[in-house]
């Protein structure tokens, strides 16, 4: 089985060729005494000499086992941390740092972006002219697709009751290029703005936009509470 | 006993050398292992894969509304001849004493200036300022979340005023005599309260049977003046109008449209605020596109006090989307020599505008 010279009582004997310490002279550091011997080959070495310090192959194989479950249950915990670390964290935008550059449209790396227009209702007015559904100057305040600010379509307006209208994202439609919010923003009083929707976003390690976004709006979030909405009663729908 | 403890130590260091030695190797066997495996959970989770490729935006994405922020200066009827800072954060409220004393109002209290601008007392106060009226005693009636307070002249309080609603937003005070009008934008009316601050009654809540639909004030700015022909003024920015009402709340006239066009109020939200000259004519104030607009005592547009690009500072701040949506007002009021004092909000200047002489002067 093996071509290792044993000795009776079974132990493997193997030159080190390390440091060694004479025998007794384990204990108080004071007492080791730096006795360097030189590396000699085994035939040369009675087995008696080593047998002290060489270790029998079932201790090895002991020893070995020990080691690798060792290494395999800190690769476990390893592995569990990692995976729970980016597992507790999703990615959003602040929308108090959102710009409205239009990189959320053109760089999540699916094919329609997970970021879209959400609308905080508690917020919002309920204009007649909402400047983010409206063009700037409107021929007509009717829903129209020549009055309508958003190239895609997707905000639909409702008649809630004079002079109130209530305005909600098709989030199939919309691609999150934050043409609205900007409207929103600069002239109303910021209902609508962007967010990562989590029934969409692949949750990437290194977030495609959030590497583009100019404003650093983007930042990773608790799971726990992955929106960062604004205003009371807002919802991500 | 010494020598038997030296004994037992003797004996024991071997063994705890062995021991630390091996904990040192599991240790360090599965520190190995941890980072085996965070590295193995790093390569596993999903990468950041190249975007796919799509279309640079287009046009029809971009929200422009650059053809409406310069202005035309034939319509420019007033020129600036200074300015200064308020030294506030979010300064909105702007009022100007018999004396031509200014009063400014913002986060971190009041301060006081010169007509000529020259900076005079500070009034340091908790509490965000959001509006300021002026007595003739030389009282301050000062505005702020949740109540009303009257200061005097050195910036003491004398009193504040109990029994208003809770969640008070007064983003603006008018005097009519003993009367004390208060715009409440959380609650969208205008209080009539006496001088003590006793409430005697509310102006502009809906009320069908008075053909009263209510004001429209979807962001924390609303404007009420009281006008030389007795008649309230007050703001109603979602119509996009100027109502005027008597002391006792009934709707008489109102007037304005909404446009990006010079002549209306732009936006979903205009105007933000306004002042009246004796003549009963007006000077108005947007935001969105900062403009400060002449109307006739009618509502007719008659030219412009200062066009959007006055004001560099805040449209660029608009453009580049770092506007603060709810700190972004424009603010006038009219001084005993009919100058009209802008205060914008993103910079924090007053300008004093003068008029300009006309042609034939």
């Amino acid at each position: 089985m093996s071509d290792e010279p044993s000795n009776p009582a079974g132990e493997n004997q193997r030159p080190t060729g390390e440091r060694r310490r004479p025998a007794g002279s384990v204990g108080h550091p004071a007492q080791h005494s730096p006795v360097i011997e030189p590396p000699l080959p085994s035939a040369s070495l009675p087995a008696a000499q080593f047998s002290r310090h060489a270790i029998s192959r079932r201790e090895l194989l002991k020893s070995g086992a020990r080691g690798a479950s060792l290494l395999g249950f800190g690769a476990a915990a390893g592995f569990l941390s990692g995976r729970e670390s980016k597992d507790a964290t999703r990615w959003q935008i602040d929308p108090n740092q959102c710009i409205q550059c239009g990189r959320c449209a053109t760089d999540c790396v699916l094919e329609v972006s997970a970021v879209k227009c959400v609308h905080s209702y508690g917020m919002c007015g309920y204009c007649k002219l909402c400047t983010g559904y409206f063009e700037p100057e409107p021929i007509n305040l009717d829903e129209g697709a020549e009055n309508q600010l958003c190239p895609t379509g997707a905000i639909k307006r409702e008649f809630i009751e004079d002079p109130y209208y209530e305005y909600s994202i098709n989030k199939e439609l919309c691609v999150g290029c934050g043409k609205c919010v900007k409207g929103c923003n600069m002239f109303g009083n910021g209902s609508l703005y962007l967010q990562v929707c989590h029934d969409r976003c692949i949750n990437c390690n290194i977030c495609s936009i959030a590497t583009a976004c100019p404003a650093q709006a983007f930042h990773q979030v608790p799971l726990t509470k992955p929106y960062l909405l604004r205003g009371k009663g807002a919802s991500a729908k | 006993m010494s020598e038997d403890t030296g004994h037992k130590n003797a004996s024991a260091s071997p063994q705890r050398r062995s021991f630390l030695l091996a904990a040192a190797w599991g240790g360090g066997i599965a520190g190995l292992g941890g980072l085996t495996g965070l590295t193995i959970a790093k390569l596993t989770r999903k990468q950041t894969a190249a975007p796919a490729r799509k279309p640079v935006l287009g046009d029809e994405f971009t929200y422009d509304v650059a053809r409406f922020q310069k202005s035309d200066p034939a319509l420019l009827r007033y020129q600036e001849i200074t300015r200064f800072a308020s030294g506030l954060e979010h300064a909105r409220a702007l009022a100007v004493a018999a004396d031509a004393a200014i009063f400014v109002g913002g986060n971190g209290g009041i301060r006081n200036f010169s007509a000529k601008g020259e900076a005079g007392l500070k009034i340091s106060l908790d509490q965000p300022v959001y509006s300021i009226a002026l007595r003739a005693s030389g009282e301050m009636i000062v505005g702020q979340l949740g109540k009303i307070s009257v200061l005097d002249a050195s910036g003491a309080v004398l009193a504040v005023w109990s029994g208003l609603p809770e969640n008070l937003l007064p983003t603006s005070i008018a005097l009519a005599g003993e009367l004390v009008f208060v715009a409440d934008a959380a609650n969208r009316v205008v209080l009539k309260l006496d001088a003590s601050g006793k409430k005697l009654g509310v102006i502009g809540a809906r009320d069908p049977a008075r053909n009263l639909k209510g004001f429209v004030v979807p962001s924390p700015y609303f404007c009420v003046r009281m006008a030389p022909d007795g008649l309230l003024r007050i703001a109603n920015p979602g119509e996009h109008q100027i109502e005027a009402f008597t002391l006792d709340g009934d709707l008489e006239v109102a007037w304005g449209h909404g446009s990006f066009a010079v002549a209306g109020f732009c936006g979903c939200c205009n105007p933000v605020s306004f002042d009246v000259f004796p003549d009963g004519s007006f000077v108005t104030c947007e935001k969105g596109l900062p403009r400060v607009k002449l109307y006739n005592s009618t509502g007719e547009f008659t030219g412009l006090v200062a066009g959007p690009d006055a004001f560099p500072e805040y449209l660029q701040a608009a453009n580049a989307g770092t506007t603060d949506v709810l700190g972004s007002g424009v603010y006038a009021a009219i001084d005993p020599q009919g100058r009209v004092l802008v205060l914008d909000s993103v910079s924090g200047l007053i300008r004093i505008m003068q008029r300009k002489p006309l042609d034939h002067e």
